[in-house]
């Protein structure tokens, strides 16, 4: 086991009695994508910085590679970061931007030449060097964003919503290049967005953040599939989330049903909050259904229709159907056991953690 | 539409007659041969060889430029560390109080600030002549230094510092290359406020010169009172010209600067 690049133990950050960071702790292991998701004042960007060197913290410790970074200068520290509008420096050209970090360490200028024209290549800006910064657009602004960061060769890039300025399109392929650069070479990325496709699309592992805490952390599948709480499941993708009680083990009931389900661990008759994804609900004639729903509405999204539709209890349930359903028809949703998450309430990320592990690992 | 066009046009022409025909009557009468600006004469160029022979008037000349180039020079290095400081600060209330304080200077008419100067270089027993002239020149110039610098430094992204930084900037470095590259368009702005603000001043001047040194606001002053001499037409007409000049000068390198960019978007756009 090697030494985590970057730990927080017991982080706590107040900026006058808001506090931004309420008992932080967590270890990145080097060479991975991180990403750290939650709205905006969730805290995010406060650990960004924290590792960056422009936040001190309250209490706690920040270790990087097994050393306390309380006394190291952003400055002196080898994280580099990729700012939300670039922070490119105006004065100077495409070519003196990336130079910057080289230069200021005094390195001899042939070596400089050949550097920075590798990282312009990295990023397909070899032909641009001379250019002045506002002749560039978004994407290429961002490019030399990247290319300033990785020159210096950090162990840790941090990347703050380095996408939010750039159109829907670019901002796609962006995430391709990016994870791909990551890969190449091998550099840990901490990854703030508030975009939860962004964060899916790319991470090897997840932070979801809320209110200054970090909620629950996994994969992006182990975060999609088994939210832990009401915000994580709204937050990660679009999701049918109904109050329901846990019978016993593998069975729980919701809208008046009973169904077989693939949790298990809590206590009997425990109240509880169900997940049902809408890609996960298949549309079929009512007597197939377990669930009988009729339909209010439905927009076409290209790859698939999205389905609004009530039960008779008037729970609104989000469908997401390949084919067309006709509006105001009843309909039978299907779906499988396994299709059912179920979710306890005020659950810690620990015990949660725990009481998976012992029924998934039978 | 037409008729407004034109009435519009005519009060342009006005405005700037105002403005100009003082200079331009000065400039004419210093090539009349009379010793007075009642009537011109004969055409003559006998001020301007008496203005180059007046050894004692271009040596004031030359030192209203030294003591202008000087002063503007150490208010533009005082008055920007002044604008950094002030843009440091990390209260509001202190940033406001000493910004007050730097505008109530600008405010107060120069007759207060030049008697008061004389009264504090007469108790400190300090000699008037070039020294006290210049110290109170450079004191009236850097509260204009800070008010150019200051919204320069305000509008510069916070988030440029911390990437300096970040990319393994010192202090001396972010101050050196970035702060600095950034704001020097009001640095450089600053300085010529400041500059000219020098060149023009009279009653601080008046106040704290002594025998030994005049600048040409004063000197023209004193001579003005025995009747002036078209010898001073003559210098306006050369000070007016060369003005203009300058402000050519500045034209064309904008012109030719905005062309640079605006080629350079147009190649970046075809190349897109």
């Amino acid at each position: 086991m090697t030494t985590p690049i970057i730990e927080f133990q017991h982080v706590n950050k107040f900026f006058g009695d808001f506090q931004a960071l309420k008992d932080i702790n967590f270890q990145l292991d080097q060479g991975k994508f991180y990403s750290l998701l939650g709205p905006s004042g969730s805290g995010k960007t406060t650990i960004l910085r924290t590792i960056a060197g422009f936040n001190s913290v309250t209490s706690g410790t920040v270790l990087f590679q097994g050393k306390p970074l309380k006394n190291v200068p952003p400055n002196k520290r080898r994280v580099n970061t990729i700012f939300q509008n670039y922070a490119l420096f105006p004065h100077l050209n495409v070519f003196d931007n990336v130079a910057f970090g080289l230069s200021i360490r005094h390195v001899p200028k042939d070596e400089i030449q050949t550097r920075v024209m590798d990282a312009l290549k990295m990023v397909h800006l070899q032909e641009l060097a001379s250019r002045d910064i506002n002749e560039l657009s978004g994407g290429q602004q961002q490019r030399v964003a990247i290319a300033r960061a990785i020159i210096n060769e950090p162990e840790l890039l941090l990347l703050d919503e380095p996408l939010s300025a750039l159109d829907k399109k670019l901002r796609q392929d962006m995430q391709y290049e990016l994870r791909e650069l990551q890969q190449r070479l091998g550099i840990t990325f901490v990854f703030v967005t508030h975009d939860q496709e962004e964060a899916l699309a790319m991470s090897d592992e997840i932070f979801v953040m809320d209110e200054g805490a970090i909620l629950q952390n996994g994969t992006p599948v182990d975060i999609y599939d088994e939210p832990i709480n009401h915000f994580v499941a709204d937050f990660i993708g679009e999701s049918n989330i109904v109050k329901g009680t846990m019978v016993k083990d593998y069975e729980v009931e919701f809208v008046g049903k009973r169904f077989e389900c693939a949790d298990a661990g809590m206590r009997p008759n425990e109240p509880v909050e169900v997940v049902l994804r809408p890609e996960d609900l298949d549309v079929t004639t009512p007597d197939k259904g377990k669930l009988i729903v009729q339909v209010d509405s439905q927009l076409f999204r290209g790859d698939h229709f999205e389905v609004v539709a009530y039960d008779a209890d008037h729970n609104e349930w989000l469908i997401h159907s390949t084919n067309p359903v006709k509006e105001d028809a009843d309909i039978g949703l299907f779906f499988e056991p396994e299709d059912i998450h179920v979710m306890r309430f005020n659950e810690k990320e620990a015990d949660f953690d725990a009481r998976l592990e012992q029924y998934e690992g039978e | 539409m037409q008729r407004k066009n034109r009435l519009g046009r005519v009060y342009l022409v006005i405005v700037f007659l105002v403005l100009y025909l003082p200079i331009l009557y000065l400039i004419y009468f210093s090539f009349s041969s009379g010793s007075t600006m009642n009537t011109f004469k004969n055409f003559t160029w006998a001020n301007y060889r008496t203005l180059f022979a007046d050894t004692r008037l271009i040596q004031i000349v030359l030192q209203t430029l030294l003591l202008a180039l000087l002063s503007s020079l150490i208010a533009t290095v005082v008055g920007t560390m002044g604008a950094l400081g002030i843009a440091a600060s990390k209260r509001t209330s202190t940033r406001n109080l000493m910004l007050s304080l730097n505008n109530v200077l600008m405010v107060s008419p120069d007759v207060i600030i030049g008697a008061s100067f004389l009264i504090l270089f007469t108790m400190l027993g300090i000699s008037l002549g070039f020294g006290s002239v210049l110290a109170s020149h450079i004191a009236f110039s850097i509260p204009i230094v800070v008010l150019m610098v200051l919204p320069r430094i305000q509008e510069m992204d916070h988030a440029l510092i911390d990437a300096a930084y970040d990319l393994g900037a010192s202090a001396p470095q972010v101050l050196n290359r970035v702060i600095l590259p950034f704001i020097t368009p009001g640095i450089v702005a600053g300085y010529f406020m400041a500059f000219t603000y020098s060149l023009d001043d009279f009653a601080v001047t008046f106040f704290v010169t002594g025998n030994g040194f005049a600048t040409l606001s004063v000197e023209i002053y004193s001579r003005a009172r025995q009747g002036i001499s078209l010898e001073i037409n003559a210098l306006s007409a050369l000070m007016f010209v060369f003005a203009l000049l300058l402000v050519l000068i500045y034209f064309f390198i904008q012109v030719h600067q905005s062309n640079r960019t605006k080629r350079n978007k147009q190649k970046a756009r075809n190349a897109a």
